[in-house]
């Protein structure tokens, strides 16, 4: 069954790469499907065999394992790529003998498999560059070491026969995972033509907004008119709901990847950890969970690295040696909630305050509630890290994690208890592509600030405007001081009022930062689809985008942390004037 | 690459003609690559932006686009005029450093397409200094007139990178 006839690839490599690809570069079509769907599967292999390294004797993940490995392979000989095919091959041929029962998997099988996941996922996103002709990494050598390292698997095994395995879990089938592997009921679309659609669903829903607003429309009195306008409105938001559907993925694969990355690390750093995952068929945008991924991989070597104890120290508190860590998500009001739970040691909220007093972030004798001393992990600069290690303790890491949370207007909250354990929290909307926002009015203009960063709005009184050097610098909120931004000045908009007691004030915050936004009047909610300026407006600060709203021109949407910069600009200006 | 077309631009012009879409800013004649065109439109609401240089005026929404307006006539030092009801943006793709881009272009009054012949095109004038010749194509005398045939890559390309003022 096994092939031990695999010819030099290292030096055959490049010449086999170019004939082989020749049906691949045909069909670009057939192709495009062979990396998604290959990614795909590797992604449930990987999945799997990580459930299987704690279940080594269940055979029915063996056979999980072996089916991908087999399409895989056939569709890889169907589009003529040797090299995968003979790849899979070998892997399969391990895998069958596994789930005949004639090899038991063990730890060095399971290391073998994860290897050999990479170095496909590798060889498999490597192809578009190959068929284009780019040079990429070489392999075959990667290649070379792990089919002899099976082949002594297999030729090891075979000689000492094992006792038949005992399936020891009761798997429960798991019913959405057949109801996504079932072909019929998908059809692919590139994202490309699903944004344009999502964009002309935007553009449709705001010209019905256009039309319930004019004029003659409403001032009419006709029934008739009134209910069939109300059908097209009811119609234009249901095919909004569905167009936006669309580009939603569950956040799976997202959840495949941190717990790779909590398998491997946990192995590294003798720390070892169960991840389990729930919910993982939460959907979200596809936007959103690229930007996720990032953050959630840091948060998790965070885990790893502060919250898991050794596993010494765990059997010396009592608990299980083997860690664990939750992944999970969930739809709440309105939005998307993904946690990271672990059953670590919990922040040390003495330490923390400790380090931060050490590390010139506070003063020392600051009287801070025991969230707001966890908050402080999020302050740039901070570490409770002795010394830095391979994972973390640079002190860079939480702060730019919770600036790309906000980016994707989340926020992160912490849950924590001393020996038992800390959730990370992150709250999402469930599109980055509309916003609820405020729509705010500045002489002329009109700007939207997304209602997640607004604390509240107010008409202040002219005592609770406190000036320096003879301008308005601060307002007074309660006991708080919060500092002016005159958005018609800072935006030099001429018409703007000029008395900040005569506009309105909207304290937003960035950071846990307050600036308190002198605009003219607030003009009411509304969801809006953000649209970027492009490339020559990058640099503006304090605008995040556009809107259109319902007249069909278009209000810029604010930016809090680029309003805090231009805020904090500004004073400095009037100080030195 | 870029002194390799100066260069040749000084010897021979840079364009061998063909259809130029023909605008009026004051009494001057320019013509743009008709290819380069997209859509003429009516001058709409523009939403400001704030820190930018005074010639680009803001952003509009083109049937869901969000595009940017670059008044012309500020761009090349003319007096600022009130739009009147010849003025017309004219939407053009422009080439930035990393993509292509639509914007609006904001004109006094579109005239008509021009065929010129590559007879018909003169170099520009040396004047010593590069500056005005980079944004030329050449000069094309058509019809008892001087058309100035403008790259707009040129023109506006290097707005997307300094459009900003610095604060």
């Amino acid at each position: 069954m096994s092939k031990p006839s695999r010819k030099k690839p290292a030096k055959g490599a490049s010449v086999v790469i170019d004939d082989e690809l020749a049906t691949f570069a045909a069909d670009p079509e057939l192709a495009a499907m062979f990396v998604s769907d290959g990614l795909e599967h590797l992604g449930t292999i990987e999945q799997t065999i990580l459930k299987l390294e704690y279940a080594p004797n269940d055979l029915e993940l063996v056979n999980d394992l072996f089916r991908p490995f087999h399409t895989i392979k056939g569709n890889a000989g169907v589009l003529g790529l040797r090299s995968i095919e003979t790849f899979s091959h070998k892997l399969e041929t391990l895998l069958d003998l596994a789930r005949s029962g004639a090899h038991r998997i063990a730890s060095a099988e399971i290391e073998v498999v994860l290897a050999a996941v990479d170095v496909l996922t590798t060889m498999v996103k490597d192809l578009p560059s190959r068929a284009a002709g780019q040079p990429v990494a070489d392999q075959s050598a990667q290649c070379e070491r792990i089919l002899s390292a099976v082949d002594a698997l297999i030729a090891d095994e075979t000689k000492s026969p094992t006792p038949t395995p005992i399936v020891v879990a009761l798997q429960e089938p798991d019913p959405p995972a057949a109801a996504w592997l079932d072909e019929d009921a998908t059809i692919r679309v590139s994202t490309r033509k699903l944004d344009a659609l999502v964009d002309m669903v935007g553009e449709l829903v705001i010209a019905q907004a256009i039309l319930a607003e004019n004029p003659a429309l409403q001032r009419g009195n006709d029934d008739r008119l009134s209910r069939q306008l109300g059908q097209i409105r009811r119609i234009t938001g249901d095919i909004q709901r569905d167009a936006m559907s669309m580009r939603m993925v569950p956040i799976r694969r997202t959840f495949q990847k941190l717990s790779r990355l909590v398998r491997d690390l946990g192995k590294k750093f003798d720390k070892p950890t169960n991840v389990v995952i729930v919910g993982e068929d939460t959907e979200l945008d596809r936007k959103l969970v690229e930007q996720l991924t990032d953050p959630l991989m840091h948060m998790v070597r965070n885990t790893i690295d502060h919250g898991v104890e050794p596993q010494s120290v765990r059997a010396a508190a009592g608990k299980a040696e083997i860690a664990e860590i939750q992944l999970r998500a969930f739809h709440r009001g309105g939005g998307v909630v993904v946690e990271i739970a672990d059953d670590g040691a919990g922040l040390d909220t003495q330490r923390i305050f400790e380090r931060a007093v050490a590390q010139g972030l506070i003063t020392d004798g600051t009287q801070m509630s025991a969230a707001e001393i966890h908050q402080l992990i999020f302050r740039p600069g901070f570490s409770t890290a002795d010394q830095v290690t391979e994972l973390s303790g640079r002190g860079v890491g939480m702060d730019v994690v919770r600036r790309n949370i906000q980016m994707l207007r989340g926020r992160i909250d912490i849950q924590t208890e001393r020996g038992r354990g800390t959730t990370f929290s992150l709250r999402l909307p469930l599109t980055l592509a509309i916003v609820d926002g405020l729509v705010l009015s500045v002489g002329g203009d009109r700007f939207v600030i997304p209602t997640p960063a607004v604390q509240e709005s107010l008409r202040p009184q002219p005592q609770q405007v406190h000036t320096t050097g003879g301008r308005p610098s601060m307002v007074q909120v309660r006991d708080r001081l919060i500092p002016l931004l005159h958005l018609g000045h800072a935006f030099g908009i001429q018409a703007a009022r000029e008395e900040v007691s005569d506009g309105t004030v909207v304290i937003a915050e960035d950071n846990g930062r307050p600036v308190a936004l002198v605009v003219d009047e607030l003009l009411g909610k509304r969801e809006v689809v953000i649209r970027s300026l492009g490339e020559m407006f990058r640099g503006v600060k304090g605008i995040a985008g556009g809107a259109i709203l319902g007249d069909g021109r278009i209000g810029l949407i604010l930016d809090t942390g680029g309003l805090l910069a231009l805020a904090a600009a500004t004073q400095a200006q009037q100080r030195t004037v | 690459m870029q002194t390799m077309a100066v260069a040749q631009r000084k010897s021979e012009p840079a364009t061998t003609g063909g259809k130029f879409l023909t605008f009026a800013l004051g009494r001057e004649e320019y013509g743009l690559p008709v290819l380069k065109v997209r859509e003429i439109i009516k001058v709409m609401d523009i939403t400001h932006v704030p820190q930018v240089e005074a010639h680009v005026l803001g952003v509009i929404n083109l049937r869901g686009k969000v595009i940017p307006v670059i008044d012309l006539r500020r761009k090349f030092g003319f007096e600022p005029q009130a739009p009147t009801e010849r003025t017309c943006i004219i939407v053009a793709e422009v080439a930035l450093t990393s993509s292509t881009v639509m914007m609006g272009i904001v004109v006094d009054t579109v005239s008509e397409v021009v065929n010129v012949s590559p007879a018909e095109i003169e170099q520009p004038p040396d004047f010593g200094g590069q500056r005005a010749n980079d944004y030329l194509l050449g000069l094309a005398k058509v019809k008892g007139g001087v058309k100035i045939l403008l790259d707009l890559d040129r023109v506006l390309g290097s707005d997307g990178q300094v459009a900003i003022r610095t604060v």
